[in-house]
């Protein structure tokens, strides 16, 4: 069997970085935009690469998905805002959209990540509370926050780890029994603290979220909260009920405690968002995608309004890929898809896309949650979620862009982040699929 | 942002791009299971502030097992991996490095001590009560992996055999587990580099100073990494790609010599620009339509694990891509960060039940999928795994050699 | 409501590290001392100084009295504030842009002013200091350190209060109350209740550093004291870990002070009218960056944590003329007797100097001090050790990451960017009932790090209301008001990295925890 290779040819000079890498889809960026849309694309059975620099923001978010939760007042129902926020706001990237599309990405992403059990509906916010013990609108909740809906009221119990640093029941409770859901409704609500025994008296989050995954320790929780409940109808505890294992820690406090037990997320990092992190990428990989984390995408290289290859790096080298199509979900200027100068001017990190809605540097707001210019810059797009040049054309046909990178939105004044990301992916996903024919 | 390897203040100061996000802290694996290791931002950029002068303030650093996962998942570019290395390097400097790691860092000397004795050697390793003996004097863990001596070198077998003269040629950089431990790897390498028309140069070589290295051993490591940058450029071989079998001595000739060790060798710094990983390289060949795939079926369940340091050469996951042409070959890929040994970490007595937690979702997995292999390209990971799951661990290359008929 | 009363020997107006020395000089010298400031301790210039304590190499050339007095305070501090102190040395070095010329009249200038200077070559320079700019010429080592404004201020503070003092920050002086010819007190306004309080002292400090001027004029005399304002950015980490100066007549941009975790660039100096309207502007900025590239070459790539600037008390010694070039005034400071100089007994200002000579300073002001008392105690500070410097241990860099090691895992960090654990605030709790979250910051460092609060204000603020200091309402305001006190100093280097932290935090904040729209 053994045989000499018949090509005598010598090896090219330069061997490595002229890889004849070809994908159907390359997709910039791993956050929730980026992964709605690659998977949506694999499941489609294209070919789809995915490279990031590190991880997007979803190991750090709450994982709930907000659609349009203030304009500027508090919003019930989205799907009743919607329209005229939309025409108030032309250059949010919800215009670019139709509710039809907003709706079935939200379906869509429910029945995709169904082993988290995501609840609700464009219809109606939910109220979720903070860990400050605000009452925050959201659209969908994994299974293990929706009870934490107080939007009608309620009599719970917040309960605190005593050895967690991020999570204060006593502010929790007096903020939300201060707190008015809607008319007439009111919310009770008390705090206890609790410790796990025999555990060091900081426990970061991934420690204590694995340590309750094992029975015998949050048999132990959940016998130190029976201890002090009263008449509440349900429990909230801060956001660390396991990774793998959430579903199995949630259910068992809920049997064991006799009552609906709800998580409250706090400030980075976020099991939720891990949770929801880990089943995208696997499912990603298991419609066939292929995730590298860690590669930069350094530029790329076009001709003739079609952009052919980006180039990646590498531990030692540079290589070059190509695709038909491209899509852009590096995120905004805190995940560094869009970096601004020293001087205060902005650009798109990996292809220099010109940056729209950027106010001038000086007009900074001395106003911690003022508007900020750089609030609502980022990259305009055509109806196809292609990024447009300073001409108002689309500057490739074949690259598009989506989520945080895009121009327009305050997501975290308005609780839209989510929303845009999942929206916008599915929507280019959609785009690249028609294109493809 | 390029490829260029950061000097060591530029390292230092990628801790700037830090803001405190928590990623690398949910993704670090040795974190999730210990409470000693407060996580990778705390001992790395967080800690950094408050590194200078000649006194190191750290101890926990000692528990970071190197993986540089933290490195690899910061959206931010902060090289906290490597960051915690020369932390960790400094600390050992000033406390003084045990003998147990002045071992384990010269794998080279165990290989070459046991090898006139192998069977003798081998049955001390494999004996409780010397391991015993090991553990409370030596500090290395009674139950943790350790390879057995191979009775004839790989370079002995290299220097004997008839050479295979094509005029497309490549080096062949392949570490010191090949050459004392598993020969045969070695030997299976060679054979599918010649069978795809390729003349395989093996220059005279010693280790790379990686296990130095990741015992904070810098002085020797840096020098044995520059002896061997010097080996692989013999004449003649210039410009040549050079071909690493050992995964994580492959990362030592790309970046880790440059960046954790500040080496600035010419030599380095040029051959870690034609470094490549043995799957990287042939899947690349591959990619232009010139690998040969007369592949014969295989019909074994095969559990792929990519190890941390394969990871970290940001390639993907090359063998995995190649083995899929394989017929009848039934590939489960493992879907898990670390199998916690990091090279010599998960060996230590300290550390050995870490090193077992951090595994054993890896483990689980594995038994889950009850392959009839596991293919992992690291040999210090495939010890790991094996001794943990009962499951033979192999070099993917190994899958390959089948495939093409090999025995 | 009656009003409170205060009886007291001395009274001392300005709670920065003049004033402090002088309370802490004066305990000690056996005086009842009551030290008033209308904001907390050293939040005047004091907590806004480049914090160098200075060799007196700066100086030799240009103020060599100044110089002199520097080198020989330097000696003193070292021995009785090293808790304070870290002892960094000091380089001088000559850049391509720097007149060469001006390296062997620095080295003289040395000389004459007792200043231990030893020149090294290029390449020790850069074998201590590898990020300093290969180009150099020349280089120069001397016992420039730096030291910490608010460990000093506290520690003169609690010598003194354990000697009888009485300390009241937040305490403005609205009035000062006199006789025909001498000043008997003063009518405090407490900012934090608004309630008034009257102290009755038997001699009078003015102590008021670049505010001094306004403080005179309520006695109806004149100190014609200018401020000069500077400006300073604070890097992320320390590039260098010795001072670095340029070796050249004092200029703008050209030192870099290693303090804490992060290295200080500064500094600036106009003359100013106002010392409480002095916001550092984009071009002092920009310049200040672009400076830091002839000692740092890159320096200006890396991430600027904080802006801020200070108001130098400058007291020109040759009174009359108009001030146009504050660079021009000495750095010495004069004690002025209002009863000499304007009629008005039993009350003297001191003013101008330096932080590195605030004991001298406070020494001259207490001999003029004791005189009109009748005491006859002596000055002691030079050898008697500030609490916690009794060891004369030097303090150092990895003191808190050593010893967060030591405390791990059974001590959560609250501020991790400045390792500030549960324990720590707990402790400083107990101390006293009414912290505001910023008094925290200078007393522990709690928000000073990379973040700025993103991930600590929370923490702080939730942990203040558990332990029941705060209600509900204050723990929500305190939150909110923290950081926008944070965002003075962010606001106007809202670039790269620092930019990319403001939107995770305010994301933290808005995003995460809405702290918008808290029930009120
Ligand atoms: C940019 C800059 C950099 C500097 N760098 C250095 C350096 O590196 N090394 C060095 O040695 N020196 C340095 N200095 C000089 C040094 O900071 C000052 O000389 C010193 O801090 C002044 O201290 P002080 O106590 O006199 O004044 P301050 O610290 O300003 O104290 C005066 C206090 O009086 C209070 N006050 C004012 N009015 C009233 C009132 N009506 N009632 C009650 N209280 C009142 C104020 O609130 C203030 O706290 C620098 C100065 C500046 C501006």
């Amino acid at each position: 069997m053994w045989s000499t290779y018949p090509n005598d040819q010598v090896l090219p000079a330069k061997f490595w970085g002229c890889s004849g890498m070809r994908h159907d889809v390359v997709v910039i960026g791993a956050g929730l935009a980026g992964l709605t849309a690659g998977i949506r694309l694999a499941q489609e059975g294209l070919d789809v690469a995915m490279f990031a620099t590190g991880h997007g923001a979803l190991p750090l978010a709450p994982a709930v998905v907000d659609v349009l939760g203030y304009a500027p007042d508090r919003v019930e129902s989205p799907r009743v805002a919607l329209p005229s926020f939309v025409a108030q706001h032309p250059e949010h990237p919800y215009a670019c959209l139709s509710m039809g599309v907003l709706a079935a990405s939200l379906d869509w992403f429910k029945e995709l990540v169904t082993p988290l059990g995501y609840t609700g509906s464009l219809e109606r916010n939910l109220l979720l509370p903070t860990a400050l013990g605000g009452l925050r609108p959201t659209l969908l909740a994994p299974e293990t926050m929706a009870a934490g809906d107080l939007g009608g009221g309620g009599e719970v119990l917040i309960v605190g780890i005593a050895s967690y640093r991020d999570f204060y029941p006593k502010l929790v409770a007096q903020n939300l029994t201060a707190s008015a859901p809607a008319d007439g409704r009111r919310i009770v609500a008390r705090a206890v603290e609790v410790a796990l025994a025999g555990d060091p008296r900081d426990l970061r989050p991934q420690l204590l979220s694995r340590r309750l995954e094992e029975p015998a320790v949050r048999s132990d929780l959940a016998r130190s909260i029976r201890a002090e409940l009263g008449s509440e109808a349900a429990v909230g505890i801060p956001a660390v009920l396991g990774l793998e294992r959430s579903h199995e820690v949630w259910t068992d406090l809920q049997r064991w405690l006799e009552r609906p037990v709800f998580e409250i997320p706090t400030i980075p990092p976020s099991l939720p968002g891990q949770r929801l992190q880990s089943l995208l990428t696997q499912l990603f990989r298991s419609f066939g995608g292929r995730l590298q984390i860690g590669n930069t995408v350094l530029g790329g290289q076009g001709a003739n309004g079609v952009l052919e290859s980006v180039t990646v790096a590498q531990a030692s080298r540079e290589i070059s890929v190509s695709a038909g199509h491209f899509l852009l979900a590096t995120g905004g200027v805190g995940t560094g898809g869009i970096v601004v100068d020293r001087k205060g001017i902005p650009r798109e990190a990996v292809l220099g896309l010109p940056v729209t809605l950027a106010g001038s540097p000086s007009e900074v707001n001395p106003e911690y949650f003022g508007p900020q210019p750089v609030d609502r810059i980022g990259l305009a797009v055509d109806e196809r979620l292609r990024p447009l040049g300073d001409d108002l054309g689309h500057l490739f046909s074949n690259l598009h862009a989506a989520g945080a990178t895009l121009a327009g939105a305050e997501p975290w004044k308005e609780k839209s982040g989510h929303g845009i990301s999942l929206a916008t992916g599915f929507a280019a996903a959609a785009a690249i699929l028609e294109e493809r024919g | 942002m390029s490829t260029e390897a950061l000097a060591p203040f530029e390292v230092r100061s990628s801790l700037d791009h830090c803001i405190k996000c928590t990623v690398c802290e949910s993704s670090c694996p040795v974190a999730a299971v210990t409470p000693l290791f407060p996580g990778p931002k705390t001992v790395g950029p967080q800690a950094e502030r408050f590194r200078a002068g000649d006194h190191s303030p750290d101890l926990s650093v000692d528990y970071c097992s190197g993986c540089g996962i933290c490195t690899r998942v910061c959206p931010q570019g902060v090289r906290i991996a490597e960051i915690n290395s020369r932390a960790r390097a400094e600390m050992k400097v000033e406390r003084g490095i045990p003998m147990r790691d002045q071992i384990l860092a010269r794998p080279g000397y165990m290989g070459k001590a046991g090898r006139p004795v192998a069977p003798l050697f081998n049955w001390a390793l494999a004996n409780p009560v010397v391991r015993l003996l090991g553990e409370r004097i030596v500090g290395v863990h009674r139950k943790a992996p350790v390879p057995l001596a191979a009775s004839r070198s790989f370079s002995y077998w290299a220097g004997r055999r008839r050479r295979f003269l094509a005029p497309r040629r490549v080096v062949y950089f392949h570490g010191c587990s090949t050459q004392h431990f598993e020969p045969e790897v070695g030997k299976k390498v060679v054979a599918v580099l010649e069978h795809n028309g390729f003349q395989v140069l093996i220059p005279k070589q010693d280790c790379c100073g990686l296990p130095l290295q990741s015992n904070g051993i810098f002085g020797a490591a840096r020098r044995y990494v520059e002896r061997l940058a010097t080996q692989l450029s013999v004449p003649g071989t210039e410009g040549l790609p050079v071909i690493a079998s050992s995964t994580s001595c492959g990362l030592m000739l790309k970046k880790e010599a440059l960046e954790i060790l500040g080496v600035e060798d010419g030599h380095l710094a040029e051959i870690s620009k034609r470094t490549y990983d043995l799957f990287e390289f042939l899947l690349e060949l591959h990619e232009r339509g010139e690998l040969r795939t007369d592949f014969q079926p295989v019909p074994l369940t095969v559990a792929y694990h990519a190890p941390c340091q394969q990871q970290n050469q940001l390639i993907g996951k090359p063998a995995l891509d190649l083995l899929r042409l394989v017929p009848a070959l039934r590939l489960v890929e493992m879907d898990r960060l670390c199998c916690g040994i990091a090279g010599t970490y998960g060996t230590k007595r300290e550390k050995y039940d870490i090193a077992m937690r951090v595994g054993e979702p890896l483990f689980a997995d594995i038994k889950t999928a009850s392959p009839d292999l596991v293919a992992c390209d690291s040999e210090t990971c495939r010890w790991q795994i094996a001794k943990a799951t009962g499951v033979t661990a192999v070099h993917p290359l190994e899958v390959l050699y089948r495939a093409y008929g090999g025995s | 409501m009656a009003l409170s009363q205060i009886e007291t020997d001395l009274l001392v107006i300005g709670g920065g590290s003049t004033g402090a020395g002088v309370a802490w000089d004066a305990a000690l010298r056996g005086l009842h001392v009551t030290l008033v400031d209308r904001g907390d301790l050293a939040t005047g210039t004091t907590g806004r100084f480049h914090g160098l304590l200075h060799s007196g190499g700066r100086y030799v050339v240009k103020d060599p009295s100044s110089a002199r007095e520097c080198a020989s305070e330097n000696l003193i501090l070292r021995r009785v504030a090293a808790d304070c102190i870290e002892d960094t040395g000091g380089l001088f070095v000559t850049t391509p842009v720097d007149d060469p010329a001006y390296a062997d009249r620095f080295v003289e200038g040395c000389g004459a002013a007792d200043i231990p200077v030893e020149e090294i070559t290029v390449g020790a320079a850069l074998a201590r200091e590898p990020r300093l700019n290969p180009r150099i010429s020349r280089a120069f080592v001397v016992p420039d350190a730096s030291i910490d404004a608010w460990k000093t201020v506290w520690a003169c503070v609690r010598g003194a209060t354990a000697r009888g003092a009485k300390v009241l920050p937040y305490h403005q002086v609205m009035s000062l109350t006199m006789t025909a010819d001498a000043v008997t007190g003063a009518y405090l306004r407490d900012a934090r209740s608004g309630e008034q309080l009257r102290v009755r002292a038997r001699c009078t400090v003015n102590a008021a550093g670049a505010w001094s001027r306004r403080v005179a004029e309520l006695a109806g005399c004149e100190v014609g004291v200018v401020p000069g304002k500077g400006i300073m950015i604070a890097m992320n980490h320390r590039v260098v870990n010795t001072v670095v100066n340029r070796c050249t007549m004092p200029g703008d941009g050209d030192i870099i002070v290693p303090i804490r975790t992060v290295s200080v660039i500064g500094t600036t100096d106009i003359p100013v009218s106002d010392p409480d309207h002095i916001d550092p502007t984009r071009e002092e900025i920009a310049e200040m960056m672009e400076a830091g590239e002839a000692l740092v070459p890159g320096f200006s790539q890396g991430r600027a944590l904080r802006v801020w600037a200070g108001a130098r008390p400058l007291f020109p010694k040759t009174t009359g003329k108009q001030v146009s070039d504050t660079r021009e005034v000495t750095r010495s400071h004069s004690v002025l007797d209002h009863e000499a100089l304007d009629g008005v007994g039993n009350f003297l200002t001191i003013t101008g100097g330096k932080f590195t000579t605030f004991r001298l300073m406070a020494k001259d002001a207490l001999d003029l001090a004791a005189r009109k008392l009748d005491l006859s105690a002596e000055c002691t500070t030079a050898t008697v050790p500030l609490p916690d410097s009794e060891s004369k241990r030097f303090y150092w860099i990895g003191a808190r990451q050593e010893e967060m090691e030591h405390e791990a895992p059974d001590d959560p960090l609250i501020c991790e960017c400045e390792l500030v654990s549960r324990g720590d605030l707990q402790a400083a709790l107990a101390r006293r009932s009414d912290w505001q979250l910023d008094d925290l910051r200078r007393a522990l460092r709690i928000g000073m790090g990379p973040c700025q609060g993103g991930f600590c204000a929370f923490r702080v603020a939730a942990t203040l209301h558990r332990d029941g200091q705060y209600d509900r309402l204050a723990a929500n305001h305190a939150l909110g008001a923290f950081v926008e006190e944070r965002w003075k100093g962010v606001k106007l280097i809202s670039w790269g990295d620092q930019l990319r932290q403001t939107r995770l935090d305010q994301w933290i904040f808005q995003g995460i925890l809405d702290v918008e729209h808290l029930p009120k």
